[in-house]
């Protein structure tokens, strides 16, 4: 079976497979029944959709309950604008699309406040005021009774640029529509704005952590989405000639997203399939055409049981996340791992200090979490932060990573006040944390997680790296080939291209803290990176702690394994219900009478 | 009566019955964090099942009785079939479709097999032409009666979880599962009593707008969904006096948009509200903001 | 009272616990000492039913506890205080004893019970409509206390109960369960970071290190051979 899977990825990953089957498609319409070239172009219509959602659902991890309302505003948009306002079709086409990326970029704004239920309810709730208003606006939409009389083949009214386009031909301008959405829509999801989708997706904390900015991810997630549906509208108002409000209702949602769930969510491939055998399976299935929303009801019911990744997981591996071109590229050029630093001293402890936390305090519902805490981390040195459970250490980097407020007191950065900015603002800054929870990409490789790291010093416009231009690719290129030194050095170079869901648990803390040399931050906060970890795998992270000190990173690690910590720091701080009880080297803290209080109760001498 | 003061009674009623469907939500989401988003086919179902038996010649009251039961078995199969299973595989969408899944099946059925075509609901209490007296007032007795029964309900049910071992039970579940289950409490027990109990909900719901809209069709739970939703999130989810308050508010909104701007913007106005409700201030009026641990 | 037979915990892929054999006696103290993440907190969970016990067994009075969920078993005299200051915070601290009351054997009527424990802690009382998260740490630890305790239970279960609390506090809080344990025979697991308290109570200790146990006797034998310190090496 998984050689089978990987001979499935490797035919549907041949360049030139999609243009075969867009030129065979392009010349095979010609030869066909009106029926099947009616019924393929529906198929061009459910692919977009089926990707619109994949792409907001399946790859940003946005639920939509509500798809069909992008669907009905780009039909109407398309609609109306020709017919009642004699716009001509390509340009009402290109308004109407881009009437709906704006519509998506609105909702972003409300919508990327909510998550789970509440974003599938206002979700649905989007989708049935479209509805709502496709049945009531009268004037606009022609209401209950529809919109009738829109340029199409049918009423041989369909005129773009002259030509008077029959069923064939607008089936043609479908499907080079479609297959251009797609080699789009493909490139961007190998790309850096493609990860940092699948990034929000898998922890929203985790991706500002990286220094993704959500909010603008949503937006641009919801927006390309909206689009692609509005395109799919659009297409839909001239294929069919006539509008009516029941094709907009929440059954076409559900279709759309039964769709693309069982093609499966997340691929390129999976939305395809979906759509080709929810279109085929209607028209040549009598009985499903009568049971049809009972098998959608069962076929959502069981999914997630029967079929997790869909079909497409099924049948063949999973899209990868990097350009196949810039991996090329990357190996071509001379990819011999960074040396490990010679091992240095640690940098002398006056140089300026590169984090310098003041007073921060931070209280949670009238309980004190963190109460004056002042420290600075100095570059290429290792501070270690111990305490007892609850002392705040935790607390400390949330708030100096930008996931809490502080109540009071300053974060200064290089010189640059950052206390209460948000996480990927500070993240950007350079400021890079990791969890106590490794937060990866689960259905990412370990070098695609790694990769996640750079995300800070992609630079690449959006739309460079849906064309794919050349100056995307060698900045692809450029960080694949850091990520090789990362993973070299991290000794994760044999586990590459394993899915980090599938590797044990000791990987993903050493991944995650790759992830974090990756982005060559200033400051580095390791909150208990060794937890869990074998003597191995300390030897491997020890490594990397102090490559991140020989580069003159200034790192803070939170940490309980004391012999860990009695290797590899410099400095200790130690925090007791939130305030320092001790500051110095290790031999100093062990003798100290407040740390031994602290840990054990009372002083030593009690029992002696 | 006034024209402004009719409306805003029928809002009133109706928002009552956005509360008890809002009620329904909230219990499921004490007890799992979960809302089912088959809710709607739940109150579609028993008004379907109460006019089947009634048409099959049978008591009305026995053809409610065993729709709310209906609703009330199928919502517990629901968190065994299509939630338990799922919430350990998959985050949030997972529930969060398969439920739907439930839903749309139920309403699948019953187009296939009882019509699409809408059925006539009996009136069972009284007719839309009665009138009652209140102090001077003339009021709609079929809506005076679904205003009551609302209101029983949610009152009940706010005594029964302050009042009973079980409620403070089904409280301690909502807040901590495991702390629930190391003080003895059957928390897989509360959980599908829970499910029980909102489908009973649901299905009382259901049952109380059909008397209103007078017809029920295969489509009619959707949308109620949606306002239930609308009403919990004013009040803040799993609150129960914010539910009533939110329910209310709806319904009175929706009567005077109805009345004043057009019965056509009547639905519309919940969708905008729920966006913007959920856009300004998610936790809602009387709920308390969670606070997200790292 | 209890016994411990070759225990392994784990969370997915992550093991918590390998291989513990451990002994609680009736009337007794057993201390289970350790670092963050020895595997303290896994082991009472695993014995309330809310860790996953991937091998061995767990003897209750001579009969495996295995069969039994979590209430169940809470209902056979377990009795578990979580660490972290668990309890139902929204709730006044009268409702969170009669929560605790109510699902527990019921021998004593709760007018009595409640009574029994605001003489102990007189505090409580004073604030007994107070919600339980508006407390003092100190106050919530006895909250949490008595929630056990007004349950009548035969094997106690504590986790950490002197987290984050001034010493005066903690000793008030271990003479109580001392006297408690004493006077009822109840059987008490004590999990403590803080050694030196702990075995000052305890009669018999276990210590834990990377969910393995490396040591064990009586307090005094530990005391003895100077566990402390070595904890403290490995703490420290």
């Amino acid at each position: 079976m998984n050689a089978f899977r990987h001979a499935m990825a490797r035919i549907l990953g041949q360049p030139l497979l999609g243009l075969a089957v867009v030129v065979a498609l392009w010349f095979w319409a010609g030869m066909i029944d009106r029926a099947t070239v009616q019924l393929l172009s529906f198929l061009m219509l459910n692919i977009l959709l089926a990707q619109s959602i994949n792409l907001l659902t399946g790859i940003a991890g946005q639920i939509s309950l509500g798809h069909a309302g992008f669907f009905a505003i780009g039909a109407y948009a398309a609609g109306v604008l020709t017919k009642s306002h004699g716009i001509s079709v390509p340009l009402a086409l290109i308004l109407a699309v881009a009437l709906t990326a704006a519509v998506g970029w609105l909702l972003a704004i409300p919508a990327g406040r909510v998550k789970e239920f509440y974003l599938a309810m206002m979700t649905a709730g989007f989708g049935l005021l479209c509805f709502e208003i496709a049945k009531e606006w009268s004037s606009v939409t022609g209401g209950v009774v529809g919109l009738s009389g829109i340029a199409s083949p049918t009423l041989r009214n369909l005129k773009v640029l002259g030509w008077t386009f029959d069923a064939v031909d607008l089936f043609r301008a479908m499907l080079v529509a479609t297959a251009i959405v797609l080699l789009l829509m493909r490139n961007l999801v190998q790309s850096y704005h493609g990860r940092a989708f699948f990034a929000v997706q898998a922890s929203e904390i985790a991706a500002g952590s990286m220094g993704i900015a959500r909010g603008q991810v949503k937006r641009r997630a919801y927006a390309i989405s909206g689009a692609m549906a509005g395109l799919a509208g659009a297409l839909y108002a001239h294929l069919v000639g006539y509008l009516g409000p029941d094709s907009f209702g929440i059954m076409r949602s559900v279709e759309v997203l039964v769709m693309a769930i069982v093609g499966g969510m997340g691929t390129i491939v999976g939305p395809i399939l979906g759509a080709a055998l929810f279109t085929w399976l209607p028209e040549r299935l009598q009985v499903f055409a009568e049971y049809q929303f009972m098998v959608y009801g069962l076929i959502l019911m069981v999914i997630f049981l029967v079929l997790r990744r869909g079909i497409a997981g099924a049948l063949t591996e999973p899209t990868r996340f990097i350009a196949v071109r810039a991996m090329a590229a990357a190996r071509a050029a001379d990819t011999k791992p960074a040396a490990p630093a010679p091992a240095t001293n640690p940098g002398p402890a006056d140089r300026p200090a590169l984090l310098e936390v003041r007073d921060l305090a931070r209280n949670f519902a009238g309980l004190v979490a963190l109460d004056g805490v002042s420290l600075s981390l100095r570059p290429g040195r290792i501070t270690a932060l111990i305490g007892p459970n609850g002392s705040g250490k935790s607390t400390l980097v949330n708030v100096v990573s930008g996931i809490y407020q502080p109540s009071r007191g300053h974060v200064v950065l290089d010189g640059e006040e950052i206390g209460g900015k948000p996480d990927h603002m500070i993240a950007q800054r350079g400021l890079i944390r990791t969890f106590q929870d490794p937060r990866l990409v689960p259905s990412f490789t370990v070098r695609e997680n790694i990769l996640l790291g750079g995300q800070r010093h992609f630079r690449s416009p959006m739309l460079a790296a849906a064309l794919r231009w050349p100056s995307t690719l060698r900045e692809e290129a450029d960080m694949v080939r850091r990520a090789e030194q990362v993973m070299a050095l991290a000794g994760l170079d044999g586990v590459a291209d394993q899915i980090i869901d599938s590797l044990p648990y000791g990987y993903r803390r050493l991944v995650e803290v790759g992830r974090a040399i990756m982005a060559e931050p200033t400051v580095v906060l390791l909150d208990e990176p060794a937890a869990g970890l074998s003597e191995a795998e300390l030897g491997r992270l020890a490594t990397m702690i102090r490559h991140l000190r020989d580069t003159g990173k200034a790192v803070l690690l939170i940490e309980h394994h004391m012999d860990f910590v009695n290797d590899i720091v410099d400095d200790v701080v130690v925090l007791d219900s939130g305030r320092e009880i001790y500051r110095g080297d290790m031999r100093g803290m062990r003798e100290d009478p407040a740390v031994i209080a602290a840990y054990l109760g009372v002083g030593q001498n009690d029992h002696a | 009566m006034t024209f402004a003061g009719q409306l805003i009674f029928a809002g009133v009623c109706v928002g009552a019955v956005y509360a008890l469907i809002a009620l329904g939500l909230n219990l499921t989401f004490w007890a799992t964090r979960t809302l089912n988003f088959g809710q709607g086919s739940l109150m579609m179902l028993c008004a379907v099942v109460a006019v089947m038996v009634f048409d099959g010649g049978f008591n009305i009251y026995l053809g409610l009785l065993a729709g709310v039961a209906v609703a009330g078995v199928i919502a517990a199969a629901t968190e065994a079939i299509a939630i338990r299973p799922i919430t350990r595989l998959t985050g949030s969408m997972g529930w969060v479709v398969t439920t739907l899944g439930v839903g749309i099946f139920l309403q699948g059925f019953v187009s296939k097999f009882f019509g699409s075509q809408a059925l006539a609901f009996p009136s069972f209490l009284f007719s839309p032409r009665d009138y009652v007296s209140v102090l001077g007032v003339r009021l709609s007795a079929q809506y005076l009666i679904i205003l009551v029964i609302a209101l029983a309900l949610v009152l009940l049910f706010e005594l029964f979880q302050r009042r009973t071992a079980w409620g403070r039970a089904l409280q301690a579940v909502a807040a901590d599962q495991d702390l629930a289950a190391v003080m003895g409490i059957p928390v897989r027990l509360v959980v599908t009593l829970s499910f029980v109990a909102s489908g009973l909900l649901a299905g009382v719901a259901g049952a109380l707008v059909a008397q209103i809209t007078g017809t029920v069709d295969a489509a009619f739970g959707f949308n109620l969904l949606i306002f239930g939703f609308v009403a919990a999130v004013i009040g803040g989810m799993g609150n129960t006096w914010g539910a009533l308050l939110g329910g209310i508010f709806l319904g009175i909104m929706e009567k005077l948009v109805g009345g004043y701007v057009s019965t056509a913007a009547e639905q519309a106005i919940a969708f905008a509200l729920l966006m913007i409700m959920l856009a300004v201030r998610p936790e809602g009026l009387l709920g308390e903001k969670e606070f997200v641990k790292v | 009272m209890l016994e411990l037979k070759n225990v392994s915990v784990a969370y997915g892929s992550i093991r918590a616990l390998r291989g513990i054999d451990m002994v609680v006696q009736p009337g007794k103290i057993t201390a289970v000492l350790g670092a963050n993440g020895a595997g303290k907190s896994s082991l009472l969970r695993a014995i309330a039913g809310i860790a996953p016990v991937t091998e061995g067994d767990l003897l209750y009075r001579n009969a495996s506890l295995k069969p039994y969920p979590a209430h169940r078993r809470a209902r056979m005299g377990i009795s578990l205080a979580m660490e972290g200051r668990r309890l139902f915070r929204h709730m006044a601290v009268e409702e969170n004893l009669l929560l605790a009351w109510s699902f527990g054997p019921r021998r004593t009527p709760f007018a009595q019970a409640v009574r029994s424990v605001y003489d102990a802690f007189p505090i409580l009382g004073e604030r007994r409509t107070t919600k339980a998260g508006m407390l003092s740490g100190g106050q919530q630890q006895m909250l949490i206390l008595s929630s056990v305790t007004i349950r009548e239970p035969e094997l106690m279960l504590l986790d950490e109960p002197s987290l984050g609390l001034a010493p005066i506090i903690v000793s008030q809080i271990f003479d109580f369960i001392t006297a408690y344990a004493k006077a009822r025979g109840t059987a008490v697991l004590l999990a403590e970071q803080m050694a030196v308290m702990a075995l000052r109570v305890a009669d018999h200790g276990y210590v834990l290190r990377g969910g393995q146990v490396v040591m064990h006797g009586a307090s005094d034998e530990l005391v003895k051979a100077d566990i402390v310190s070595k904890l403290s090496a490995a703490y420290l």
